[in-house]
């Protein structure tokens, strides 16, 4: 069970609101909440908005391709042994 | 993505400790353990030779990888590990150059010098470019961030749904009805 309560995306602030449309966007999937760690990163726009975006830019297409950048993200969460 | 390219990808990191863990670990032994010493490349145990040149040919290299050597005190075993090692890192679904992309955020990741070190060499030695590389770096910090965080929060995975389940039988096996 989470530390904290995950709130839905109906009690956050517009700007947090339009980070989840981006969220949406990225994965290209219709939530019925937004993924939990986009509603954490939301919590705090000066942390969760530089960090969203750093990820973006790490995983946008460059010299390997979005997919690829995937698997790597899911070891390097298997290697942290990370389940979320 | 089938399930195939996930196999694969789990093979890569599984053979990566592998390596990493004789490669780091046995770095701080003593030199007078010989038991534990690497063996000399230029006077292998006759049965490690062929194997060594082997290794050699694979990566393009004239040295044999630290971890072999001290794995050619058994020559047999060192051969079977080769061969493991060796068919994970093959291309077959996934590219080599992203094996080894994969094989250097496990290292990094699971900070070991030694691994960090080795994939980034056949990772350049494979094509990928500076971009290329702050492109892994990048990645695996960014997700080495999220997963302390969801940790932290004791976060429940909420995103399973997203891919569709691959219901392929096993490679040679027969589907489920």
């Amino acid at each position: 069970m989470p530390t904290v309560r995950l709130r839905d995306a109906s009690e956050y602030p517009e700007p947090a609101r339009k980070l989840f449309e981006l969220s949406r966007g990225w994965f290209n999937f219709e939530f019925e909440q937004p993924p939990a760690m986009s509603r954490v990163m939301a919590w705090d726009l000066e942390v969760g908005g530089p960090h969203g975006r750093a990820m973006r830019r790490a995983m946008g297409p460059g010299e390997f391709a979005r997919s690829e950048k995937e698997m790597v993200a899911a070891v390097v969460s298997g290697v942290n042994a990370c389940p979320y | 993505m089938d399930d195939a390219f996930w196999y694969e990808a789990a093979y890569v990191v599984g053979m990566t400790n592998a390596l990493n863990v004789a490669a780091d670990g046995l770095a701080a032994v003593p030199g007078d353990e010989p038991a534990l010493a690497p063996v000399d490349e230029a006077t292998p145990p006759e049965e490690a030779r062929e194997l060594f040149d082997e290794i050699r040919t694979f990566y393009a290299s004239s040295e044999v990888p630290l971890p072999f050597r001290f794995m050619a005190h058994d020559p047999r075993y060192a051969a079977e590990v080769w061969g493991a090692v060796k068919r994970a890192f093959s291309e077959h679904r996934l590219a080599r150059r992203l094996k080894e992309a994969l094989a250097f955020a496990v290292s990094l990741t699971s900070r070991s010098p030694w691994g960090t070190a080795f994939h980034l060499r056949e990772m350049r030695r494979l094509g990928v470019g500076p971009r290329g590389v702050m492109e892994i770096l990048g990645v695996t910090q960014m997700f080495s961030s999220y997963t302390k965080i969801a940790d932290t929060l004791q976060l429940e995975p909420d995103m399973s749904d997203i891919a569709p389940v691959d219901r392929s039988p096993a490679p040679g096996g027969v589907a489920r009805p």
